[in-house]
């Protein structure tokens, strides 16, 4: 009886308790749900407008800091200590407090409604992403109100392509236009690859064609005995190189001729492919660890020379490793050959960075800084900004000659050669990438490591943008994306299975597995919002 | 007879009594004051956050201005495959952990609290304890290691004999004795602590008279240690019964591939995975909702059969 009455006082404070916790959050709540989607309430401008000089050069208002968020753990927090960023600071008057993070702590800032000046995130898909005009200023209007200059350093495609009901609210880095495409700046960076030594001991080896990579392998394994013949890119967040990246190499379309999306995984070709690799690895010619490793043990392959073979994804990413293999052993450095093609004479089709880009700059419409935050925006597009922040200082970290083609000067040759530390740390080079482009890298060739040039150089002439099925899938939260997100962990099991298969039987019942579990999760819903998207897509290209 | 007195008093007088007793006892009370302030802040503040699982909540507009969906979330918990799928393996591998975690311990701790030479009792100590201190990071990476196909697992079986060159950690068959047995090796250790400290308190006369009596070892520990450790022994089920749905999610996030999926995919992974990653926070909410309320009921039922078994006493 005594216990009885204890619990139940405690149970009525428990509820008491609670629903004063729900009433208070409520109020809270309430006042930071509204947002501003007319920003006709801008301050004015404190300074003369003007579309030729970069609106930075006449604002003279004091010292202002602004606090950046960006949406990745590993970003350097530092401001103000290295060069690159001293000189921000001078130029802008702009001192700025980084934030960094995962996506739970981004989620925290939205519930809080205490929102930092300036957010980086990465993902176009997300809610976040799509609901950007709740949250952030619109960059037509910034610009017109601050900075006309800005609309001479931001790409027009770029702007076009994160337009929400006519306004763009971010702006991404690394972002590739079809002019980008075409200028031959851009570089590939998927590339089957082999050892030099192996390929020069195997003799005349056909690895185009699905039956000639089964007899490439066992020829490898004959001659190789200690070599796992064929490698790929590790699992850890994907499906490694084995399936946009195959696809790529095999040119499998990317929409239907009618504009519809194309199912590329089950594409004949690409399964095709998939029973080769089956094959190899009945041969013992792939091993399962390659499915287990992470990053780190991929990497130590890489670098130890462990494949004979690899269909490499991103070799950029993976320069230093190879870089390190061809350093100690510059006979059997990896190079690019023809391989994993189409057996229906369709080109590569090799993407990169697409017009989407990496990470996506905003601008919340809770800042007190908005002129001060376009002017950076600005300053980080503009050729002053892109060149510090990939080179350094003129005059003392490089030169440049009549055509743009940047040169490293002796002292930054040698910081770079003897102390990468400080070349990341106290000069920062290439690494303020949060407006960075490709373009600018193009301009020395130094950007890139001596061990990818050629696998970059075999790829060139098969670049091919895939805008127009970027950020098509269905919203977080609808009972299509949760499909989706059941189908994709399948297609994860399946792909795997399929090459680790013991016979075309059992190759077969799982692909039968997998179309049936699409079935049942009604891929048609889907694709319905998908091919909506893509044509979405296709008017903002100019496609339709 | 006391509190009854109390309850007769006005309130007035109470509250002053209260007060007093309080200021006597200020010192204690300051000391468990953040302890209770954390718990408002972290456990019953959150508690406001459930109520995600009956809305449709999207990350960039507030809690509060999310629209109410009713029950329809939990709906579609019933029909999701994946769900499931991880319920299934949830408490596949708890039940395993359970039964071997809840007897090797005690057995340890028998064993070790009978060894009479010190310094290797110390010994024993520290190698049973260590795997403890490792997170399941570095020995999720170890254990994927030794289970590959030129790893130590496979050296050794070629060793005695059995030729294989199967990389374990990919066979979906396995990943259930993978994930029980790695856990019992890392945790079991641990385990015996409690117990130890137990027995370190069982009056030593208890054994003398014992053995006069002429009981044999086994007698002896049938007879006192275990009767003597039977609380702690209840305590110790009451909590591991109603964590049978706390999956280790550490473990299950380094192990976990894409081939033994089907049969690694736990609760916490799933709601990690859902809500986390693809950013799908109502569902998540909905199924760690439905979760919780499965391990109250079965808190509350364990605590009954223990109280029945322990003469209507409870632990808790």
């Amino acid at each position: 009886m005594k216990q009885h009455k204890t619990l139940k006082k405690f149970a009525t404070a428990l509820v008491a308790l609670s629903s004063a916790v729900i009433l208070t959050a409520c109020g809270n709540g309430g006042g930071s749900s509204e947002s501003k989607s007319s920003d006709s309430n801008l301050p004015k401008a404190t300074y003369k407008l003007s579309k030729t000089t970069p609106a930075w050069k006449s604002d003279k208002s004091k010292m202002t800091t602004l606090t950046w968020y960006v949406n990745a753990d590993w970003w350097n927090k530092d401001y103000g200590k290295d060069d690159i960023t001293k000189q921000i600071k001078k130029d802008l008057n702009i001192n700025i407090k980084f934030v960094t993070g995962d996506d739970t702590k981004l989620n925290t800032y939205f519930a809080s409604g205490n929102m930092p000046d300036l957010v980086t995130i990465s993902d176009p898909n997300s809610k976040v992403a799509r609901t950007a005009k709740d949250w952030a200023y619109s960059l037509q209007d910034l610009g017109n109100t601050y900075d006309p200059y800005f609309f001479k350093v931001a790409s027009k495609d770029t702007l076009n392509w994160y337009k929400i009901d006519g306004n763009s609210y971010g702006y991404p880095n690394y972002s590739n236009t079809s002019a980008d495409y075409k200028s031959g700046k851009i570089l590939p960076r998927d590339a089957f690859i082999i050892r030099q030594d192996v390929k020069d001991a195997i003799g005349n080896q056909d690895f185009t064609t699905p039956e000639g990579f089964v007899k490439g392998m066992a020829a490898i394994k004959a001659k190789f005995p200690k070599l796992t013949p064929f490698g790929f890119n590790d699992f850890s967040g994907g499906n490694s190189s084995l399936e946009n990246v195959v696809q790529d190499m095999l040119g499998v379309p990317i929409t239907t001729k009618a504009g519809k999306y194309y199912d590329r995984d089950t594409d004949p070709d690409y399964i095709k492919w998939l029973n080769s690799f089956r094959e190899v690895h009945a041969a013992g010619n792939i091993t399962d660890d390659s499915f287990t490793d992470d990053a780190d043990a991929f990497n130590e392959k890489v670098s130890a020379g462990s494949y004979a073979t690899m269909m490499m994804g991103s070799d950029v990413n993976h320069g230093t490793n190879l870089q390190d293999f061809a350093s100690k052993n510059p006979k059997d450095a990896y190079i690019a050959i023809d391989g994993i093609q189409s057996t229906e004479g369709r080109e590569p089709t090799l993407s990169q960075a697409g017009i989407s880009g990496w990470m996506i700059n905003y601008i919340s419409n809770k800042t007190k800084h908005p002129a001060k935050a376009i002017q950076l925006f600005e300053y980080l597009l503009s050729d002053k900004g892109q060149m510090l922040t990939n080179f350094g200082v003129k005059g003392k970290m490089y030169t440049q000659d009549k055509d743009g083609m940047v040169k490293w000067t002796p002292f930054a040759k040698n910081i770079q050669s003897n102390d990468p530390s400080a070349w990341q740390q106290k000069y920062r080079i290439g690494e303020f990438i949060l407006f960075g482009h490709d373009r600018y890298k193009a301009l020395n060739k130094d950007s890139y490591v001596k061990s990818v040039w050629q696998m970059q150089d075999w790829g060139k002439k098969y670049l091919k943008p895939q805008f127009q099925i970027e950020n098509i899938a269905p919203n977080t939260g609808t009972q299509e994306a949760r499909a989706l997100g059941a189908i994709q962990t399948n297609w994860s099991t399946t792909m795997v299975s399929l090459i680790r298969a013991k016979d075309k039987a059992a190759f077969n019942k799982t692909l039968d597995n997998y179309k049936k579990f699409q079935k049942d999760n009604d891929i048609s819903a889907i694709n319905k919002i998908r091919d909506a998207n893509i044509k979405a897509n296709m008017k903002k290209l100019g496609m339709d | 007879m006391k509190l009854r007195k109390h309850q007769k008093r006005p309130l007035g007088v109470r509250i002053v009594d209260w007060g007093k007793s309080w200021g006597r006892q200020w010192q204690l009370q300051t000391m468990v004051l953040p302890g209770i302030i954390s718990m408002i802040i972290f456990n019953f503040i959150p508690i406001y956050g459930l109520s995600l699982a009956f809305r449709s909540y999207s990350v960039t507009s507030t809690m509060a201005s999310a629209p109410w969906v009713g029950l329809e979330n939990f709906k579609i918990i019933l029909k999701d495959k994946y769900f499931w799928e991880s319920v299934q393996n949830t408490i596949g591998i708890s039940a395993i952990k359970l039964t071997i975690e809840f007897f090797l311990p005690i057995i340890i701790a028998i064993m070790i609290f009978e060894l009479k030479w010190s310094p290797f009792k110390k010994l024993v100590q520290t190698i049973t304890y260590l795997p403890h201190f490792l997170s399941w990071i570095i020995l999720g990476g170890m254990l994927i290691t030794w289970l590959s196909s030129n790893g130590m697992l496979n050296q050794i079986l070629n060793m005695i004999g059995i030729a294989t060159k199967d990389n374990h950690i990919l066979n979906a068959n396995s990943y259930w004795s993978i994930a029980s047995l790695s856990d019992v090796w890392k945790e079991a250790g641990w385990g015996t602590i409690l117990y130890l400290a137990t027995m370190s308190k069982i009056d030593p006369t208890y054994y003398e008279a014992a053995e006069m009596d002429g009981a044999s070892k086994l007698r002896q520990i049938w007879s006192i240690t275990i009767p003597e450790m039977s609380t702690i022994i209840s305590l110790n089920l009451i909590l591991s019964v109603s964590g049978l749905f706390n999956s280790n999610l550490d473990q299950t996030l380094v192990l976990m591939n894409s081939q033994n999926q089907p049969k690694a995919e736990v609760i916490n992974s799933y709601v990690y995975r859902v809500g986390l990653t693809q950013g799908d926070f109502s569902y998540a909410t909905a199924v760690g909702l439905g979760v919780s309320i499965i391990s109250v009921v079965l808190l509350i039922i364990t605590n009954t059969v223990t109280k029945k078994l322990n003469d209507n006493q409870s632990v808790l």
